[in-house]
């Protein structure tokens, strides 16, 4: 090797060593985003707090469990709201995929914070109450979720493809817009089909 | 004829105070109970929407003292606290249980009270934290590199004086032929 081969050597060598010793520096004034996305999830884990033994057939009386989780991958704390809701199985929910909430009132709702990379999960306890069949049409009067009762007036009709009166309980996920100052629906849903039929 | 007539103007003149007074009433109700309507539609109270004023008002202190690199979880569970009575006040408002939903948007202010402030005191410390991370980092980082430099430069000079007594040392000396 030349002396001017080595003197580029040592231009590089001593060009790198720098750098790693401006990186504490770098480091403040260069943000490092790492590119991952920033999402918030939403889960329903059944009675046994797995993604199975989710409640299908329901009677009146009786009381369900479900496990409702939100995951925070936002880049830091939010303000979530996840609303409880019930209808028969005429509600489709490619209205509610295509990024809109169901416009039915919420009947129970959470709201709670989660720090970012942090979970929230809760237990949600749900029956049915004044559950009335007159030929094939089948009515409910209300919807106890985490003991209390909410009045309701959903009707299913029979459901001969699926072999009984179906209805929907899902859970919506909103989320608290700083900038709006208001909750916006975060696009996601998950929810129960049951059937009454029993 | 005429005592039909006057009759009829005094059962109308009846019906119209009847009117007036009821729309006076109305108003009366209407306004001395406080109610504002949310975003989703639902009616709730005044004391409600104190509450929920009073949570997203500290939620965005918490944010501030969080993007100030401040520690905010202990925060974060007084702000849930308040999150859950806010939640059962506004269900006890769509159940029509409006004193609960007082008495629960109470509590809600309750459990954030002081949360701005602490959250504020955080903020503070955290940027004062920062500034002297900052500082540290800087100035570690310009004595780092005036040190490498300045190494490079010595240790350049000092490989290049012996790479070349080295190669001039071993090349063969020049004899003049004078002969």
């Amino acid at each position: 090797m030349s002396l001017d081969d080595y003197r580029v050597l040592f231009l590089v060598a001593t060009l790198v060593l720098a750098l790693v010793a401006a990186s504490p520096a770098l480091g403040v004034v260069v943000p490092f985003d790492g590119g991952s996305e920033r999402f918030s999830e939403l889960w329903l884990l059944g009675a046994n707090h797995m993604a199975q033994d989710y409640p299908y057939n329901v009677v009146e009386g009786e009381e369900y469990t479900v496990f409702v989780g939100v995951g925070n991958h936002m880049g830091n704390s939010e303000y979530y709201m996840v609303c409880v809701k019930f209808c028969n199985s005429t509600v489709s929910f490619l209205d509610i995929d295509g990024g809109v909430p169901s416009g039915l009132s919420p009947l129970m709702e959470y709201r709670f914070f989660v720090g970012d990379g942090m979970v929230w999960e809760s237990a949600v306890s749900f029956g049915f109450r004044n559950v009335v069949i007159d030929g094939d049409v089948l009515s409910v009067g209300g919807v106890v979720v985490g003991g209390v009762v909410f009045p309701v007036d959903a009707v299913a009709v029979w459901d001969s493809e699926a072999g009984g009166f179906i209805f929907r309980l899902f859970f919506e996920l909103w989320r608290y817009d700083v900038e709006s100052q208001v909750f916006g629906f975060d696009g996601r849903v998950v929810g129960l089909r049951l059937d009454m039929t029993a | 004829m005429e005592r039909r007539f006057e009759d009829g103007c005094d059962v109308m003149g009846l019906w119209l105070k009847f009117l007036v007074v009821s729309v006076f009433l109305f108003s009366l109700v209407s306004v001395s109970v406080p109610w504002v309507s949310a975003v989703n539609g639902d009616v709730i109270s005044l004391e409600v929407a104190e509450a929920e004023e009073a949570l997203v008002s500290a939620y965005d202190a918490v944010l501030e003292a969080e993007k100030a690199g401040a520690d905010v979880s202990g925060l974060l569970d007084k702000l849930n606290l308040g999150g859950d009575y806010l939640a059962e006040a506004v269900v006890s408002v769509r159940l029509g249980d409006s004193e609960s939903a007082a008495r629960l948007a109470g509590l809600c202010v309750e459990a954030v009270d002081g949360v701005e402030g602490e959250a504020v005191l955080l903020r503070d410390e955290a940027v004062r934290f920062e500034r002297a991370d900052f500082l540290v980092r800087v100035v570690g980082s310009a004595v780092g590199v005036v040190i490498v430099v300045v190494g490079g430069f010595v240790l350049w000079t000092v490989f290049r004086r012996r790479y070349l007594e080295k190669v001039l040392g071993s090349r063969p000396e020049v004899v003049s032929d004078e002969s």
